[in-house]
């Protein structure tokens, strides 16, 4: 267990293999061959809306039926229909008050949507339902007997994680890392964050690299770096509120002036400045985005982001994917509509200038892509991508002393990333021998530094 | 498919290169009505000759001689210091020249007649022609009836009037009158017209054999250095090369888009994933391209001297050449990339997909 994400991803597979513990034999007897069994094959199959509707009509032939209903409540979180999982949910623990994998899931999605006092009074519940001695020692055993009781007893383990999730995003890392200690999940003289650099350099799978930067958070509150790092990726995840308390807390322990600039001026053009992003709006935009990008749901991906912007009104991302799908149906009016709402919003959202402009740029609105990309990098001077682009429309424009000064110093900028953008170098040279040619010069973006890639 | 479409691509970049049709002097002449025409060919009897007032003036190279109705050789002398192999001028005289009529000129120049200075219509035949031919199965792998439908289809869709049409109105909004007149001046000169009768006739499909002979006999006699560079100035100053690739990845897009909404909705194409294959191909394209298109300019401009290049870079190099080649590029790439997008998606309506995925797909063209 690791954090929402890794948790959703638990969560899909969870659905896909079995769903409900307590799903007994002759329940499942009962409903084999039946849409719920259709359902749960739908979403192995990645068609996830089908799925959902199978299983809502299974979920309606059996109302009695916990696994019926969980399946069903299970499909509408992960499809970001919140309201509608929460009514299932709580109608399946209403028939099995006392099943441990429901309980489990209900504290779950209680942490995804905020309400997290909601969660811990699930864990415990859950706790609840251990012997007694379990009990005893999961709350006053000494840390070093932790470990084999959390092995043996896989749920105490899950509510260890939960509620580490629970203090981060609340924001009490003092707490995170007492509880981490104490349960040993990260032990003291342990150096996590060059294992977690280590494996960020060799290239190791990206949930491992990513779990390795999470424990150097909880075990070394003092590197500073690993905190930064873990921040930012987050925030390139689309977990911008944990992303912007890591960032927040990497920002406060580096002792680098030049760094504390830094991590303030990410929080105000990456993360929105002081502009709070609700948990249910963030993980409804997650959701939102994997509708539209995964699953090609255009529709239901236009519901989620307009939720999320109705419940997160000065969050730019959102608008800047409306503008996407408005530019994927061919309408770049509206999505030129959508970036300027999403400036309105956030006039500092680096990401919002920097797709403004690359799009007026494709309609050749030079003059106005110009002040769009300029003012990209003035607010991210190390965005290499964002400075070829300003010098493409530089280039179309005819300012070509501009034009050579940017792609030369986006060059410059990419080879201290071993990105060496060979194909404008090439173009560079021949402007430099014959002058102007009737191409426009190449503008590639090559993703280079973590937390400025995605959103 | 993307070596077959590079050779496609080729012919966009020698259509977006400026061009006549006849590779005579240019006449101007005054009949008894007072009606100034231009031809390629010199007055006859009872019409007044005057020499052509916005000519270019040409180089000391004789202009290659034609006289209609046998015309099938050019006459050139290869100047010393771009001494070509000998197979040159034995493939020149094998070719072809297309004459033009005579193009009037009474008054601003119309967009129609730009074109059809620059060689638009005449060289869409083979470049049609290609791209009917990287859609078209191989015979005997349809049935006979998707075949025929598909035959339809292609001739219909790739009508060469219809992409001339679009091709002509996408150029339109992008006009800009003095840039336009000069460029048709360019275009009226000698040099020019010689220009677009060698870029018609390197057009025509039956060419590619030709041009893999003559790479195979540059290996033994390599061409100059400065003739190189002059066609790596005018790939430059043209953006050729980034035509084609252009027109690869607007094909690429085309045949994915028309494909992927063609079948079920699982299997379509993610959003981004369209453009991320047309990025891919592009960037495949732009080093496939990269040599295949120095053979084939070697090959198109053999027959021009080093000077009558250079005048072609120069041009190329003025605002007006730049304002023609980005104008021609738009227009060409977005006209070429719908009407393949339009073609492929009747195509996959009229014969469905699984039947296509039974025949075998068709083998790439080498590229030469």
């Amino acid at each position: 267990m690791t954090i929402g994400a890794v948790r959703a991803i638990a969560l899909a597979s969870a659905l896909v293999l079995c769903v409900g513990s307590v799903s007994a034999a002759q329940e499942r007897k009962a409903v084999a061959g039946s849409d719920l069994d259709r359902a749960q094959a739908a979403f192995q199959a990645g068609r996830y809306t089908e799925a959902l509707a199978l299983a809502r009509r299974g979920a309606d032939t059996a109302p009695t039926s916990v696994r019926a209903l969980t399946v069903r409540a299970g499909m509408a979180e992960f499809l970001g229909e919140f309201e509608e999982a929460r009514t299932i949910y709580d109608r399946a623990s209403a028939l099995a008050p006392d099943d441990a994998e429901l309980i489990y899931r209900t504290a779950s999605f209680a942490v995804r949507v905020g309400e997290y006092d909601r969660a811990l009074a699930q864990l415990d519940r859950l706790l609840a339902l251990h012997p007694a001695h379990v009990r005893w020692l999961f709350q006053w055993a000494p840390t070093y007997l932790q470990p084999g009781l959390l092995r043996d007893h896989p749920s105490l383990e899950q509510i260890v994680q939960i509620k580490l999730d629970i203090l981060t995003e609340k924001g009490d890392l003092a707490q995170a890392r007492q509880l981490a200690r104490s349960y040993a999940i990260v032990k003291s003289g342990e150096n996590y964050c060059s294992e977690a650099q280590a494996k960020s350099r060799e290239g190791a799978e990206r949930e491992e690299t990513f779990n390795a930067f999470r424990l150097a958070t909880l075990g070394q509150p003092d590197a500073a770096d690993c905190v930064w790092w873990y921040g930012q990726w987050l925030s390139d995840e689309g977990y911008v509120r944990l992303g912007r308390l890591m960032v927040i807390e990497g920002t406060r322990t580096t002792p680098s002036t030049g760094n504390k600039a830094s991590g303030a001026r990410y929080l105000r053009v990456r993360l929105g400045g002081n502009r709070e992003v609700p948990k249910r709006a963030e993980q409804l935009f997650l959701i939102a985005r994997q509708r539209y990008l995964r699953d090609g749901d255009l529709d239901g991906a236009v519901r989620l982001f307009d939720e999320t912007i109705r419940l997160s009104p000065t969050f730019a991302r959102p608008y800047n994917y409306r503008a996407t799908i408005a530019a994927h149906l061919g309408d770049r009016e509206a999505a030129l509509a959508w970036l300027q709402r999403g400036l309105q919003a956030d006039p500092d959202s680096w990401r919002t200038h920097r797709n403004l402009g690359k799009l007026l740029s494709d309609l050749e609105r030079y003059p106005e892509a110009e002040m769009h990309l300029r003012k990209t990098v003035q607010l991210f001077g190390d965005d290499a991508g964002g400075r070829l682009a300003l010098a493409r429309v530089l280039y179309a424009q005819g300012k070509y002393d501009d034009f050579a000064r940017e792609a030369r110093a986006a060059v410059a900028l990419l080879a201290n990333w071993k990105a060496p953008v060979p194909e404008v170098r090439d173009f560079l040279a021949k402007f430099d021998r014959w002058g102007p040619g009737a191409a426009l010069p190449p503008a590639p973006d090559p993703p280079v530094i973590v937390g400025w890639n995605y959103d | 498919m993307t070596e077959r479409m590079a050779l496609v691509a080729l012919l966009i970049g020698a259509l977006i290169l400026v061009a006549a049709s006849s590779d005579a002097e240019t006449y101007r002449w005054v009949d008894e009505g007072g009606n100034v025409t231009y031809s390629n060919r010199p007055p006859q009897a009872r019409e007044i000759r005057t020499p052509a007032t916005d000519a270019m003036p040409t180089p000391d190279v004789k202009a290659p001689e034609v006289r209609p109705p046998e015309v099938k050789t050019f006459d050139v002398k290869a100047p010393s210091e771009t001494k070509a192999p000998e197979t040159k001028v034995s493939e020149l005289r094998g070719r072809e020249i297309p004459t033009q009529p005579p193009i009037p000129r009474t008054g601003p120049t119309k967009i129609d007649e730009l074109l059809e200075l620059a060689g638009v219509r005449a060289q869409l035949v083979g470049l049609l022609s290609r791209v009917a031919v990287d859609l078209r199965p191989p015979p005997g792998q349809m049935n006979p009836a998707d075949q025929a439908t598909i035959d339809r289809i292609l001739a219909q869709s790739l009508r060469r009037e219809t992409v001339y049409g679009a091709i002509r109105d996408a150029f339109r909004p992008q006009v800009d009158r003095p840039s336009l007149e000069t460029t048709a001046a360019w275009l009226r000169t000698p040099i020019a017209r010689k220009i677009v009768a060698l870029e018609t006739a390197a057009s025509d499909p039956g060419t590619d054999q030709k041009v893999a002979d003559y790479a195979a006999s540059l290996k033994a006699s390599p061409p100059p250095a400065r003739r190189l560079e002059l066609l790596q100035r005018l790939d430059w100053v043209t953006g050729a090369n980034e035509t084609s690739v252009d027109l690869v990845a607007a094909i690429a897009r085309g045949l994915s888009s028309a494909v992927s909404a063609a079948g079920p909705p699982e299997s379509r194409l993610r959003p981004g994933q369209i453009g991320d294959r047309a990025a891919q191909v592009r960037a495949r394209a732009n080093e496939t391209l990269r040599e295949v298109r120095t053979m084939s300019m070697l090959y198109t401009y053999q027959a021009l001297q080093d000077e009558e290049l250079a005048e072609y870079v120069r041009f190329s190099g003025t605002d007006a050449g730049r304002w023609y080649n980005t104008a021609m590029r738009k227009a060409l790439v977005g006209a070429l990339g719908r009407a393949v997008e339009q073609t492929a998606t009747e195509l996959v309506r009229a014969v469905p997909l699984e039947r296509w995925a039974r025949a075998a797909m068709p083998a790439p063209h080498p590229v030469k």
